[in-house]
C-alpha cells in the first residue's frame, strides 16, 4: 500500500502545547509584541503614504499655479462682409460662450469634475503705449465665466459700450482705426494718468495707431476672484511682463465692446482662450493617471494651429504637473519602502533570535519528549500551531491598531514578519528534537571529520555567496534602473515586483557587510586571545576565551550590525532631507529674507536697502533687478530665462557668508567681455540652450539690443532652471541701468527689518519657506518615517542584544561557574562576561554607522531625495556623526547594563545548581 | 598519614524546598578524612553525594553543621573567602570535564595558575610537569575537541592539581567515560594522590573504582553508611 495512504496526520499533544505556552509565556509575549509593533508600522506606513499622496497631488497642483491650467484655443469664424469689408459680429460674446460650452463638453466627465468652472479670456495683441519715455505696453482683455465676467464697480464713467449703435455694420479693411471702448482699473488709470473719455495712446507692433477709449474706471468687487489671475494687468500694472524694464497695463472689454475690439485689430490678432483651472481639493492620487491621460488625449486630438478652422486646440501642463506629482510620490513611496525593508530585515533577524532563545529554553523539554517517543511531525505540528496562532494574532492586533489610526492599511509588508514568527521557532525546535534522538558523536576517522567540516563550510559559503550575489545584483539594478516605477499604460503607481530587488539593496548590502564582519570577527577575537595569553591578566584571557568561543555565532552579530547600520542609514536619510530642506530654503529665498518690491516702489529700492542695512541685526543687504521670463535672444531662439542684474561684489560676499554655494565664476562678469561691446554674463539652463560661449541679445524698446556673452556657469538661483546673471555696473555701462526690484537681507534682524520696510513689497522669509517645505505632506511623511525607522531599528538592536545575551546566558554562566570553582571571584566573573558580550557589540557599534554611511553614499542618488527637498541636484549625504555616536553609545550602554543585570539575576542561583543544571 | 584530619564534616544538614515539598538531602552528616587519602563516596542517584561534595567545596551552604578543610571553616567564609579557598586548597574534577574549548590543553591546565598570579616561567614549568604526570605531554597544544573523553578528563585532573590543592573533589569523574577509560582515570587519580600528597574525595557508582579507594563512604537517603575498603583509614565516621 502506498505509504502516504498509511501515514497518519500529526497528532499534537495539547497538554504539552498548553504547558510549554504557560512556561514560556514571557518569551512568547515578547515575540508577539515585536510582530504586533512592526505590523502596526508596516501596515500604517503605506496607508499614511497614500493619504499623504492625495495631499501631495493637491499641493503640487496648487504650487504649479497657472501651469496646471487646461487651456483651449479656437479660431474665430471669418468676418468677411458681403461687400469685401469686415463685418461687425454683434453676437461675438455669445460666440465666446458657445466656445466655452463646447470646450467644457469635450473635456469629458472625469476632467470636468476635477476642474473649476471655465473662464473664457479674449486677448488683443500687445500694444505699445506711445506717451512718455518709459517702455509700457497695453492689452485689451475680455473675461467671461459661466455667468458673467468678474464683478466690478464703476467708480467713474461707465462700462464699455459699443462703438456704434448699429448692430450690424461692415467696414473696409483699410479704413481708419476702429474705435473700441475699455474700462481701466484704478491703479492702471492712475499710473497712466488717464480718465473716462480719454484715448489711450497706443500703437501695434507695426506702428499703427489704435483708437482705444476709456469708458470708465472700475474697482474689482473681489480682487481675489480667480478670473483676475488670468489677466493681472487688469487690476494693476505688471512689471517685466513684456521685457526688462517694461510695465504692462490692460483694458477691460465688455460683451458690448468685444465686437469692436475684433474690428480694431487684424482678423487673427484677437485670440480667444478658455481656461480650466484644476480644483486641487478634489484631486486624488488614484485619479492622477486617468486625468493625465485624458489631458494627453485632448492635446493629441487638437487641431493643427496652422489650420484655419474653429477646431479646439488644447494646451496644458497639467499632465506634466500630475506626472511630476506622481514621480515625487513614487520616489517617496520607494524611499519609504527602502526604510521599511530595513526595518523588516532587522525584525526578521530579531525574531530568529527570539526563536533561538525560546528553543534553547525548551531544549530539555523537547529532547525529553522526543526521547520518550514523540514523533517529530507531532512535535513540529505542536510548535507550528503555537507559533502560527501567535504570529497571526499579533499581526492582526498590529494591523487593527494601524487601521484605527489610519484607514486602508496594507498587510503586504507584514508577510515576512509573520512568516519569520511562524516558521523560525518550529524549525529550530524540530531540529533540536531531532538531534535529541540522533547519534551525533564525532566520527573517529579524521577524513570523515574533515568531510563533515568541509560540508558545513560549503553550506555556509553557499548561503553567504547567495547573499553577496543578491546584494550586488540589487545595487546594480538600483543604479541602472532606479527606484521609480517604469511608466506604462497600466501604471497604478504601486510598487511593482521589479522593484523588490532595488528596494532591498540597502538591507542586502547591510547583510553582506555583516557577513564579512562575521567572517573577520573570529579571527580578530582569536588574535586578541593570543595577545591576552601573553599577558598576566587572567580576566583578559578568560574574557577573550569566552569571546572566541561565541564569536562565530551568526544571528546575534547579523542582528546587531543590521540594526545599527540600518538605523544609521535612516538617520542619514532623515538628516540629508532635513539639511536639504534648509539648503532648498536658502536657494529659494537667497538670503534670510527677501523683499520683492512692487513696480510702484522700485524707484525707492536703493533708499529702502540703505534703511534696511541700518536696522539692528542686519548683516548684509544686496539689491538686484530680477526679471522672470526675461526675453533674451540667441542667434536663432527666443529664451525666457530669469535675468538677474546685480552688484557682483556684494552678491559674492553674500554667497561667501551664507550656506549658498559659492560661485567663483562671478568674478568673470566684472571683467571686460570678450568683445568690445559684449557684456559678460553667467548662464545656466536645464536643457543646454544657454552655454558658456553663447552670444545673447537683450532687446530694448527704441534702442539697439544689448549684446551679452556667456563667460561662465551661473550658480543655481531660486529654483529657476534657466538663469542669466549680469553685473549691474557692466549693464549700466552698456546703456541699461538696472532698476532694482529685489532686496536680499541676511542677519538675525533680517526678518524684522524687511517686515517694517514701509514700501509696497512682498516679503519672503527663509524661515517661512523652510517651515512650509517641512510640513509639505510627502516631505513630512518621509522625514517622520526616517526618524521612526531609526528609533525602531535602534530598539530592535537593543532587543536583539538582550535576546542574544539571554540565549547565551546559561552557557556563559556555566563557564563562569566552572571558573569560579577554580577561584575566580564573583566580581571578576562580571568582567569575563563583559569580555564575551562586548566584541559583537563593539563591532556593531563601530561598523554599523560606517556601513550606514557607506550605503547612504552609494544609494542616495537613486533614492531621488532631491524630489523631496526641492534641490536642483541630488543632495550629498549628510552624516550625523553625533547621532551615530548616540546609536553606538546606546548599544554599548545596553551591553554594559546586561552584565550587572544578568549577574544580579544569577546571584540567587547557587553555584552547585548551575553546575548541576549544566550536567 | 597525619593524625589530624584534612577534612572534618560535622552534623551537616541540607534541605531543598521544591514548592510545598521539602527534600532532606543531607541529614546530619559527620565524618573526617585524613590528609593524603582517597575516599570514594558512593550511593544511588539522589542519595546526596553531589550535595555533600558541593557543601564541602563551598559551592553550597549547609542549613546546619560545619565543614573544616585544612583547618578552615568553609561554612563561615564569604564569597571572597570561598574564592580564595578554591584557589588555594580545594579543586574540582567534573563529570563533563568543564574545559575551555578554545584553549589548548596546556592553557586549560594553566588557568588556575593564572588566577593565582603565578609567574609565567613557573606556570610553564608546572603545566609541563602536570601534563607529564597525566600522560599528555605530547598533547599540550591540542584543544579539548581534538582530545578523547579520557584525555579531556586527564587534562581536567591536571588542571585540578595545578594550584597544588589540599583537597581534590571529583564528582563522578568517569561518568561520561567507558569502563576502560574510567578505570585508567581512577588509576591516575589514585596515582596523583600518592605522588602529589593530595587528599581526594571521589563520588562514583562503579564498584571497580571503589577498589582503588582507601576508604568508601556510602551515603543513603542523606545518611552515611560507611564501609572501609582498600587501605585502612584511621578516621572514624560520626554516625550523627
Amino acid at each position: 500500500m502506498n505509504r502516504w495512504l498509511t501515514r497518519r496526520w500529526p497528532a499534537p499533544h495539547w497538554p504539552s502545547v498548553r504547558g510549554r505556552g504557560r512556561t514560556d509565556a514571557g518569551a512568547l509575549l515578547l515575540t508577539a509584541a515585536v510582530i504586533a509593533a512592526v505590523a502596526l508600522l508596516a501596515g500604517a506606513v503605506p496607508a499614511l503614504l497614500r493619504a499623504a499622496a492625495d495631499n501631495a497631488v493637491q499641493d503640487t497642483v496648487r504650487r504649479a499655479g497657472h501651469d496646471s491650467n487646461v487651456l483651449v484655443h479656437a479660431n474665430w469664424e471669418r468676418d468677411d462682409g458681403p461687400t469685401g469689408g469686415r463685418f461687425r459680429i454683434s453676437r461675438l460674446a455669445e460666440d465666446v460662450d458657445d466656445f466655452r460650452a463646447r470646450a467644457t463638453y469635450t473635456l469629458g466627465p472625469d476632467l470636468d469634475a476635477a476642474l473649476l468652472p471655465p473662464i473664457a479670456v479674449v486677448h488683443g495683441p500687445i500694444l505699445n503705449v506711445t506717451d512718455g519715455n518709459l517702455p509700457r505696453t497695453f492689452q485689451l482683455t475680455y473675461l467671461a465665466g459661466d455667468l458673467e465676467g468678474p464683478a466690478v464697480t464703476w467708480i467713474a464713467g461707465s462700462a464699455p459700450g459699443p462703438a456704434v449703435p448699429e448692430q450690424s455694420i461692415e467696414i473696409p479693411y483699410d479704413g481708419p482705426p476702429w474705435p473700441v471702448q475699455v474700462g481701466l482699473s484704478e491703479a492702471d488709470a492712475a499710473a497712466l494718468n488717464l480718465g473716462p473719455g480719454d484715448r489711450i495712446p497706443v500703437q501695434d507692433g507695426q506702428g499703427r495707431d489704435k483708437d482705444v477709449r476709456i469708458s470708465g474706471i472700475y474697482r474689482p468687487a473681489d480682487s481675489a476672484d480667480p478670473a483676475w489671475r488670468l489677466a493681472p494687468a487688469l487690476l494693476r500694472p505688471v512689471p517685466g511682463a513684456d521685457g526688462v524694464g517694461t510695465t504692462r497695463f490692460a483694458g477691460l472689454l465688455s460683451r458690448e465692446s468685444l465686437p469692436d475690439a475684433r474690428l480694431a485689430f487684424d482678423e487673427d490678432q484677437l485670440r480667444r482662450t478658455v481656461h480650466f483651472a484644476p480644483e486641487p481639493d478634489v484631486l486624488t492620487w488614484d485619479a492622477t493617471a486617468t486625468l493625465a491621460g485624458q489631458v494627453v488625449k485632448l492635446k493629441a486630438a487638437s487641431g493643427s494651429s496652422g489650420v484655419r478652422d474653429q477646431s479646439l486646440k488644447w494646451e496644458s501642463q497639467l499632465d506634466t504637473v500630475l506626472r511630476d506629482a506622481r514621480t515625487q510620490i513614487s520616489a517617496a513611496s520607494a524611499q519609504a519602502a527602502v526604510l521599511l525593508a530595513g526595518v523588516l530585515t532587522t525584525t526578521v533577524l530579531v525574531l530568529l533570535l527570539a526563536a533561538d532563545l525560546l528553543v534553547r529554553r525548551r531544549t530539555p523539554a523537547l529532547s525529553a519528549a522526543r526521547q520518550r517517543g514523540a514523533a517529530l511531525p507531532d512535535l513540529g505540528a505542536e510548535l507550528i500551531i503555537e507559533s502560527t496562532v501567535l504570529s497571526l494574532s499579533a499581526a492582526a492586533v498590529g494591523l487593527a491598531l494601524a487601521r484605527a489610526a489610519v484607514p486602508g492599511v496594507s498587510w503586504t509588508w507584514t508577510v515576512p514578519v509573520v512568516l519569520a514568527g511562524a516558521v523560525a521557532g518550529p524549525a529550530f525546535g524540530t531540529l533540536v528534537a531531532a538531534r535529541a534522538s540522533r547519534d551525533r558523536r564525532q566520527p573517529a576517522n579524521p577524513a570523515a571529520r574533515r568531510w563533515i567540516l568541509a560540508t558545513g563550510q560549503l553550506r555556509r559559503a553557499a548561503v553567504e555567496a547567495a547573499v553577496l550575489i543578491a546584494a550586488v545584483a540589487a545595487f546594480v539594478t538600483l543604479h541602472r534602473r532606479g527606484l521609480l516605477p517604469v511608466a506604462s499604460a497600466g501604471d497604478t503607481g504601486e510598487l511593482t515586483g521589479d522593484l523588490v530587488l532595488p528596494i532591498s539593496a540597502v538591507a542586502l548590502g547591510v547583510l553582506a557587510g555583516a557577513l564579512v564582519v562575521l567572517r573577520l570577527l573570529p579571527a580578530g577575537v582569536r588574535f586578541a586571545l593570543r595577545q591576552s595569553l601573553r599577558s598576566r591578566r587572567p580576566l583578559a584571557v578568560f574574557g577573550a576565551a569566552r569571546a572566541a568561543t561565541t564569536a562565530g555565532r551568526a544571528l546575534p552579530l547579523l542582528a546587531l550590525v543590521s540594526a545599527t547600520a540600518l538605523a544609521s542609514f535612516a538617520l542619514v536619510v532623515g538628516t540629508t532631507v532635513a539639511r536639504g530642506l534648509v539648503d532648498g530654503a536658502w536657494n529659494t529665498v537667497g538670503a534670510d529674507a527677501r523683499l520683492d518690491v512692487s513696480v510702484d516702489a522700485e524707484a525707492a529700492t536703493p533708499a529702502l536697502a540703505e534703511r534696511i542695512a541700518a536696522a539692528p541685526g542686519v548683516e548684509q543687504v544686496v539689491v538686484a533687478q530680477v526679471t522672470d521670463s526675461a526675453r533674451i535672444f540667441t542667434e536663432s531662439t527666443l529664451l525666457t530665462p530669469r535675468l538677474v542684474v546685480v552688484d557682483t561684489a556684494a552678491f559674492q560676499r553674500l554667497l561667501a557668508t551664507t550656506p549658498l554655494p559659492d560661485a567663483p565664476a562671478l568674478a568673470q562678469i566684472t571683467a571686460p567681455g570678450p568683445g568690445p561691446v559684449d557684456v559678460p554674463a553667467l548662464v545656466r539652463s536645464s536643457d543646454g540652450d544657454l552655454r558658456t560661449g553663447t552670444r545673447l541679445q537683450l532687446p530694448r524698446d527704441g534702442a539697439p539690443a544689448i549684446r551679452l556673452a556667456a563667460v561662465g556657469t551661473a550658480p543655481s538661483f531660486g529654483g529657476a532652471s534657466d538663469v542669466v546673471i549680469v553685473d549691474a555696473a557692466a549693464l549700466a555701462d552698456a546703456g541699461l541701468p538696472a532698476v532694482p526690484n529685489t532686496v536680499w537681507v541676511t542677519g538675525p534682524g533680517a526678518a524684522r527689518a524687511v517686515s517694517n520696510s514701509g514700501v509696497a513689497a512682498d516679503v519672503v522669509l527663509r524661515a517661512d519657506v523652510l517651515r512650509a517645505q517641512r510640513v509639505a505632506p510627502l516631505t513630512a511623511g518621509v522625514l517622520r518615517l526616517a526618524w521612526t525607522a531609526a528609533a525602531v531599528l535602534l530598539a530592535l538592536g537593543l532587543l536583539g542584544l538582550t535576546l542574544a545575551a539571554a540565549a547565551s546566558a546559561s552557557e556563559r554562566w556555566q563557564t563562569l561557574t566552572r571558573l569560579r570553582t577554580l577561584g575566580l571571584r564573583p566580581r571578576d566573573a562580571r568582567w569575563v562576561a563583559a569580555g564575551e558580550l562586548l566584541p559583537p557589540v563593539v563591532v556593531a557599534a563601530v561598523c554599523g554607522p560606517l556601513f550606514g554611511a557607506l550605503l547612504a553614499h552609494l544609494t542616495l542618488g537613486p533614492l531621488e531625495l532631491r524630489l523631496l527637498t526641492g534641490q536642483a541636484t541630488d543632495p550629498a549625504a549628510a552624516l550625523p556623526w553625533w547621532l551615530f555616536g548616540l546609536v553606538s553609545v546606546a548599544l554599548l550602554a545596553a551591553a554594559a547594563a546586561v552584565v550587572p543585570v544578568e549577574s544580579a539575576l544569577r546571584r540567587r542561583d547557587r553555584l552547585s545548581e548551575v553546575l548541576r543544571a549544566g550536567g | 598519614m597525619s593524625s589530624e584530619p584534612l577534612l572534618r564534616v560535622r552534623g551537616v544538614h541540607r534541605r531543598f524546598r521544591t514548592g510545598p515539598t521539602v527534600v532532606h538531602a543531607l541529614r546530619g552528616v559527620s565524618f573526617d578524612v585524613a590528609a593524603g587519602s582517597m575516599v570514594a563516596l558512593v550511593g544511588r542517584s539522589g542519595s546526596g553525594k553531589t550535595t555533600l561534595l558541593n557543601t564541602i567545596g563551598g559551592l553550597d551552604r549547609p542549613d546546619a553543621g560545619t565543614v573544616h578543610v585544612d583547618g578552615t571553616d568553609v561554612t563561615s567564609l564569604d564569597e571572597d573567602g570561598l574564592s580564595r579557598l578554591r584557589r588555594e586548597k580545594v579543586s574540582y574534577v567534573f563529570r563533563n570535564f568543564g574545559l575551555i574549548p578554545v584553549l589548548s590543553a596546556a592553557e586549560n591546565v594553566a588557568a588556575p595558575l593564572r588566577l593565582a598570579r603565578v609567574t609565567p616561567a613557573e606556570r610553564e614549568r608546572r603545566v609541563e610537569l602536570l601534563l607529564e604526570l597525566v600522560g599528555l605531554a605530547d598533547h599540550a597544544r591540542q584543544r579539548p575537541a581534538e582530545l578523547s573523553g579520557g584525555q579531556q578528563q586527564r587534562v581536567a585532573i591536571a588542571r585540578a592539581l595545578a594550584a597544588s590543592p589540599r583537597l581534590l573533589i571529583a564528582d563522578e569523574p568517569t561518568g561520561q567515560l567507558d569502563a576502560e577509560t574510567g578505570l585508567s582515570v581512577m588509576a591516575l587519580l589514585r596515582g596523583v594522590v600518592e605522588s602529589e600528597g593530595v587528599t581526594a574525595l571521589v563520588s562514583t557508582h562503579d564498584p571497580v573504582m571503589m577498589a582503588l579507594a582507601d576508604r568508601v563512604i556510602r551515603i543513603h537517603d542523606g545518611h552515611l553508611d560507611e564501609e572501609a575498603t582498600g587501605q585502612p583509614d584511621e578516621s572514624v565516621p560520626d554516625a550523627g
